[in-house]
């Protein structure tokens, strides 16, 4: 059983935290949202979350795809449950099914006769924010785009900082020679211009979600790695470390259990920061042609598409709108995170 | 100090060899190099004119060059030594300041970069002027009206700036004032008649132009640096120092202006080295959303179409131009900071 015991420190900054009404909201709100996505299947899909056929409950949502036989309909293929609602509708049966908020898929083409993609918004038949070039639902490629970049940034911040707080505490823990080889090796590569690179890389390999993320990660550990030297420095200079080492605590220990800990504030901080630049980071790629690849659901290809299309804007302004809205609620979290852990009592004169 | 900045200056050239000789080695390893390019580029030739022939050459299909126009090409882009020596070489003339032919337009690098400096120069200089003419004022006023209305509306706007990226606050500004307003260009830097025009009109022109970009690279450079002036301002506003100065008496703006501003703008010099390789560099996602024939621009349009010499060439500037910028930073710091001392 692991104890799980916040120290009455950090509580006082979770409470200074929460006390930050515009940070602690967007928390709240962001976390919803992402909450929300993870289940993302259930308010956003092309299979209806419940069907009743013949007295008998289906629930296509997750799992194996149900054909059209098993409804009664002609095809062996998965069943288009938009049509089937239609059919149920029309025929007076006692058959009812629900579907999702927004019945279409991030993949699925919406081709109607008659009428050219990109399509207006239009609620009646469950395009809300209307479709793209290809006649695919907007609102729901922004939202698994949303759930695919704000996972991305997660992960991609958490294998950044694992490698540069290894590497930039050890750096300011043994020093000497290792810390200068670091130095001037931190100094070349972060002046290499990463994105020259990752587009010379994914136009020989095509850039999956994990390969993208280990390319990243090779221009990106340089910052924590950096923040952590400093940090360490400053930490294995006081007097803790020094009465640690006296009563025999090894290298090791004094590093995980005494210097990190410290410096934790100071990684705290910058989390969300490099979260919202992790999303810039890679809807940039993407709307260069260089991220993930198609037909991935992603906010940068959206903004190419916006882009080249002025003549439908609902496509860029609804792309550009919730890039607004999370990055400055990601700011605004950070900006209070910053506030709580490191509160700035100022003084004006009247 | 002058021992201190001379071995700054000194240790540039490690830094730069081993940037560029980075770059270079991917660049000499990556397939899809001009050689390739120009084989592809042969055999489609080669292909579209023996359309309706029999080929009977199939065991030769996949070269259309003899296997000596290959060697006489390896040796034209200098692909026929190992890469160390043709990194030297290639240094040698970087010394020279000879960044060798641009394989996508057989011209100089040199030239090609030239032609685009004035560009981005422009926007540069005119983002870096006014962010310093109206972020400094205006961090000093949030500072001294901390959380008051003004504070909080312009910390609002300041931090839309902030977070978004400032090429999606570019494709924003161009939806709303130029796609459906109407008011402003959708890009470029000049009209097509711009040699037709007088002087005063030209001068319009490219005002009339500029505006969009430069308003979205003021976004994310203003934000910033306002946000820097007004925290410092505050730290100094609450130091002993100024509250010794307003203690013997003196008026609070005196104290201002006197103590806690000239302290406050030492940050602000630190910055000022760093913005000089964005003076020129620009940025090429601000760059693409305007279509700015830019210095940024060229660089990506070399990378993409694989045309090495000049992605080194504008390598070279841009890693120069941030080594000095980082040195000139610090001389900055220690011109107006007296208590900086480098000499340890």
């Amino acid at each position: 059983m692991i104890k799980f015991k916040i120290n009455p420190l950090t509580q006082k900054k979770i409470k200074r935290f929460r006390t930050i009404k515009r940070g602690y909201y967007s928390f709240l709100l962001l976390s919803l949202i992402l909450g929300l996505s993870l289940f993302g299947e259930l308010m956003v899909n092309s299979r209806a979350l419940i069907v009743s056929y013949n007295g008998k409950l289906y629930f296509p949502t997750y799992g194996a795809i149900i054909t059209g036989k098993t409804f009664g309909l002609e095809y062996g293929y998965e069943t288009n449950y938009r049509e089937l609602r239609d059919k149920f509708k029309s025929s007076s049966s006692s058959d009812w099914l629900v579907m999702p908020i927004v019945p279409w898929n991030p993949y699925e083409n919406d081709l109607k006769e008659g009428a050219f993609p990109p399509l207006p918004p239009d609620s009646s038949v469950g395009h809300f924010l209307g479709t793209d070039t290809t006649g695919r639902d907007i609102l729901a490629r922004l939202f698994y785009g949303f759930r695919i970049a704000i996972l991305f940034s997660f992960l991609l911040v958490a294998v950044n900082y694992s490698v540069g707080i290894s590497i930039g505490s050890a750096m300011g823990y043994i020093g000497g020679k290792f810390d200068l080889f670091f130095q001037r090796l931190i100094e070349i590569w972060s002046n290499v211009p990463f994105l020259y690179i990752i587009i010379i890389i994914s136009s020989i390999i095509t850039p999956s979600f994990f390969s993208l993320i280990f390319i990243m990660l090779m221009f990106g550990w340089m910052f924590m790695t950096w923040q952590l030297r400093t940090s360490t420095y400053k930490e294995k200079a006081r007097e803790y470390v020094l009465a640690a080492k006296s009563l025999g605590a090894s290298d090791a220990r004094i590093i995980f259990k005494h210097i990190i800990p410290n410096t934790i504030s100071v990684i705290v901080t910058f989390v969300p920061f490099s979260v919202a630049s992790g999303i810039a980071a890679l809807t940039s790629l993407d709307y260069l042609g260089f991220g993930l690849p198609a037909p991935t659901p992603s906010w940068g290809e959206l903004l190419k598409q916006g882009t080249a299309n002025l003549n439908a804007p609902w496509i860029v302004s609804s792309v550009v709108v919730s890039m607004i809205l999370v990055l400055m609620m990601i700011t605004f979290i950070g900006e209070a995170v910053r506030e709580a852990f490191d509160p700035k009592k100022y003084t004006t004169y009247e | 100090m002058t021992a201190y900045f001379a071995r700054r200056l000194l240790l540039i050239v490690p830094t730069f060899i081993g940037i560029t000789l980075m770059v270079f080695t991917i660049t000499r390893m990556v397939p899809g190099g001009p050689l390739e390019r120009m084989m592809s580029k042969m055999q489609q030739m080669d292909q579209s004119s023996n359309v309706g022939k029999s080929t009977n050459n199939n065991s030769n299909k996949s070269s259309a060059l003899s296997e000596d126009q290959q060697e006489q090409l390896k040796i034209y882009y200098g692909l026929d030594r190992p890469i160390y020596i043709s990194y030297f070489i290639w240094l040698k003339k970087v010394v020279t300041f000879d960044l060798g032919t641009s394989t996508r337009y057989n011209e100089p690098v040199w030239e090609i970069i030239k032609s685009k400096f004035h560009v981005s120069l422009t926007y540069g200089l005119l983002v870096l002027v006014i962010s310093y003419l109206v972020s400094i004022p205006m961090g000093i006023y949030k500072a001294l009206k901390h959380s008051s209305i003004f504070d909080n509306i312009s910390s609002a706007f300041i931090f839309i700036g902030y977070s978004i990226p400032n090429y999606v606050i570019g494709i924003g500004l161009i939806v709303i004032f130029a796609a459906n307003l109407d008011l402003f260009p959708m890009g470029g830097f000049a009209s097509e008649n711009f040699s037709d025009l007088t002087m005063f009109e030209k001068f319009a022109d490219i005002v009339w132009h500029a505006f969009l970009p430069v308003t979205s690279y003021l976004a994310a450079s203003f934000a910033g640096m306002t946000f820097l002036m007004k925290n410092t301002m505050m730290d100094n506003l609450s130091a002993d120092y100024v509250r010794t100065a307003m203690a013997k008496g003196l008026s609070f703006r005196k104290a201002v202006v006197g103590h806690a501003l000239r302290n406050s703008l030492i940050p602000i010099a630190t910055s000022f080295g760093n913005s000089i390789s964005v003076l020129v560099m620009g940025s090429f996602l601000v760059e693409t959303v305007f279509n700015i024939d830019g210095f940024g621009l060229l660089g990506y349009e070399s990378v993409v179409e694989r045309d090495y010499p000049v992605v080194l060439g504008v390598l070279v500037i841009s890693s120069l131009l941030f080594l000095i910028g980082n040195i000139l930073s610090d001389i900055c710091v220690a011109l107006v900071d007296p208590r900086v001392q480098f000499s340890e």
